[in-house]
């Protein structure tokens, strides 16, 4: 009986020592290229790829040349404008669905889950002409700016996302809180204000990073739309990696990075503080949920 | 913002009415209406352009300086698809097809074990910690990822240096632009799309389930099998469209990695806007694109009922003794 149990403990720890060791090299796989990408960025050699030297010299090229840092400087704009439509559309959007439901959230979901799983390079393809056509053979000047562009391009994914976020916290938190406040004769605007909006804020704060975080880092559609001049800073580098692979990308790449994992983290936290477990963060902010 | 200053108003003649009779009237106000702005958006810049896109690949070029085609109705023909799927272009829609569903595949199986140890194995101390770890590398940017391994693939970085000082090889690795150093890509690139939402159904499964197996007599295997993973279709379904979907459309991976002999669809579609400048032949191959999705989910949940349906066929329980 005891020789049993203790084959069956032995085996046990057999299982779980081998996904350990694939959870570790899973990991291993997982950070591979984004080290790669920060170690590299202290290289001084004349080409990215050719380790010659520890340095700062990638950093110091884009501190000292203008167009890394204008391209970085219009990814924040566009980044933060798209982020604050974003969050407008997709938190009254959120709010309809949660506490005005009827015929028509069919219909939405499903542009909405339309928006989603449409393949990047398929918007991107779209809007292209679509803005040629508006700015310049409807006359509409707004959309030949490259600003207004890839502000309004990086709405669309993200005012998606925003309003799936806001309407699962509305939809988690009973209604009986505002129609309290209702029946306490507050108006609608301050039942809004006092009670809905600070309720939904968590959501609308996560949606907003996320918002932020998306525009910053979009490649594909970013690439179509941009008008030279207002060059975000995934489009600079993929022309530059076009061109020559240069450290002065990596060192671009490993602050954009930082950036993005702060912006992330801040995420994490407020849902956290909004009372989320870690199983429902990781569905948040993949989508998933 | 419309509704607020309606109810305000309602609110204010109304105040001393009981809540019951308040209610109809709220109804009045357009449900929809603080989804309008979004659904406005969503109409502009996304339905619409996408529209525009199905008429160009109908549409005609009409000279080869000229990126606009003409889309007049007179004009609207089937030409553009025969040519958007000629000799030297279909040959890249099937390797797309083959890349994206031998890369699902892929990050299926190595996702499965990852993420049911992440979700059970690990202790719910360090488990937030790791899952935020995997997050990490989800939101780093898709093309800082991809320049990643175009260093460690190149011919002249780490991993083909090491290869040869231990002698496995003794030319470069030459991985970079093949089709194998694509896959290697785009498996990197969408398995946190695998591993999450597989974490998130495991990390549902009631624990009270797989004892109740092994309470009756399943070993840890069978368990798995029959208890387990049934439970977690949902995540692997949804982690497979997670993967596939955008894959089939992938631009970033295929143009940084693949070179001429890795090709995608996406880098073909891409090249008939930014190079060629024939929208209309690009149109019909995005639709091309979007055709081979549709039809291989198509497929793909056919499939998977078959196999349900013969799966729950063999498994029926048949209680004749219990019943009478």
């Amino acid at each position: 009986m005891s020789q049993q149990t203790a084959a069956r403990r032995h085996r046990v720890d057999w299982t779980k020592w081998s996904l350990t060791v694939w959870g570790v090299l899973m990991f291993v796989f997982l950070f591979l290229p984004i080290v790669w990408i920060v170690i590299f960025s202290f290289n001084t050699g004349r080409v990215l790829t050719d380790w010659s030297g520890f340095g700062f010299d990638g950093y110091r090229s884009f501190f000292e040349n203008s167009a890394p840092r204008a391209a970085v400087q219009t990814s924040l704009i566009v980044a933060a404008l798209s982020a604050v439509v974003a969050t407008v559309l997709g938190s009254l959007a959120g709010v309809a669905l949660a506490r005005r439901p009827g015929k028509w959230t069919t219909g939405f979901l499903f542009l909405v889950a339309l928006v989603l799983v449409t393949p990047e390079i398929v918007d991107a393809i779209a809007l292209l002409p679509w803005y040629v056509l508006l700015g310049q053979d409807a006359n509409i000047l707004a959309f030949n700016n490259g600003y207004v562009r890839l502000i309004v391009s990086h709405s669309v994914f993200s005012t998606a996302v925003v309003t799936l976020i806001v309407r699962a916290r509305l939809a988690g938190i009973d209604e009986s809180l505002e129609e309290a406040a209702g029946d306490l004769y507050a108006t609608p605007t301050k039942r809004f204000t006092q009670i809905t909006l600070p309720l939904m804020l968590p959501a609308v704060l996560a949606g907003g990073l996320l918002a932020f975080t998306l525009s910053l880092d979009n490649t594909v559609i970013s690439a179509f739309v941009f008008v030279q001049g207002s060059t975000p800073w995934p489009v600079y580098v993929l022309a530059s990696v076009k061109t020559a692979l240069r450290p002065e990308i990596a060192s671009i790449s490993t602050m954009m990075f930082v950036l993005t994992v702060i912006a992330i983290g801040l995420v994490g936290v407020v849902l956290r503080r909004g009372g989320d477990s870690s199983s429902d963060i990781a569905a948040t902010m993949t989508g998933t949920g | 913002m419309t509704t607020d200053t309606m109810e305000t108003a309602d609110a204010g003649s109304t105040a001393p009415v009981p809540s019951s009779t308040k209610k109809p009237r709220r109804a009045r106000a357009p449900k929809f209406l603080l989804a309008l702005p979004a659904w406005t958006w969503f109409i502009l810049f996304f339905a619409l352009p996408v529209g525009l896109v199905l008429l160009y690949s109908l549409g005609e070029q009409v000279s080869s300086f000229v990126q606009k085609p003409d889309i007049s109705p007179d004009v609207w023909s089937l030409d553009n698809f025969p040519k958007a799927f000629d000799p030297a272009f279909a040959p890249i829609f099937w390797r797309t097809l083959r890349i994206s569903i031998t890369g699902t595949f892929i990050c299926l199986i190595i996702s499965v074990p990852f993420s049911y140890w992440l979700a059970t194995k690990v202790s719910p101390r360090w488990r937030g910690v790791l899952l935020g770890l995997v997050l990490v590398p989800f939101w780093t940017n898709f093309l800082v990822r991809t320049i990643g391994w175009q260093l460690i693939l190149a011919p002249n970085g780490f991993v083909s240096q090491k290869l040869q000082d231990v002698g496995i090889t003794s030319g470069d690795l030459g991985l970079l632009y093949t089709q194998a150093g694509v896959q290697i890509g785009v498996v990197y690139n969408y398995l946190p799309l695998m591993i999450l939402p597989l974490y998130v159904a495991f990390e549902r499964i009631d624990s009270a389930m797989t004892e109740a197996s092994k309470d009756l007599g399943a070993n840890r295997l069978k368990t798995f099998v029959q208890v387990t993973m049934p439970l977690a279709m949902p995540g692997a379904i949804a982690g497979m469209l997670l993967v596939f979907i955008p894959l089939m459309g992938d631009y970033i991976t295929a143009s940084l990695l693949g070179g001429a002999k890795g090709t995608m669809a996406g880098v073909l579609v891409a090249d008939q806007f930014l190079n060629t400048f024939n929208w209309s032949r690009g149109a019909a191959m995005a639709v091309i694109m979007i055709g081979f999705i549709l039809a291989a989910l198509a497929v793909f949940a056919i499939v998977g009922l078959l196999l349900r349906a013969i799966v729950r066929a063999r498994r029926r329980v048949s209680l004749p003794e219990a019943a009478a």
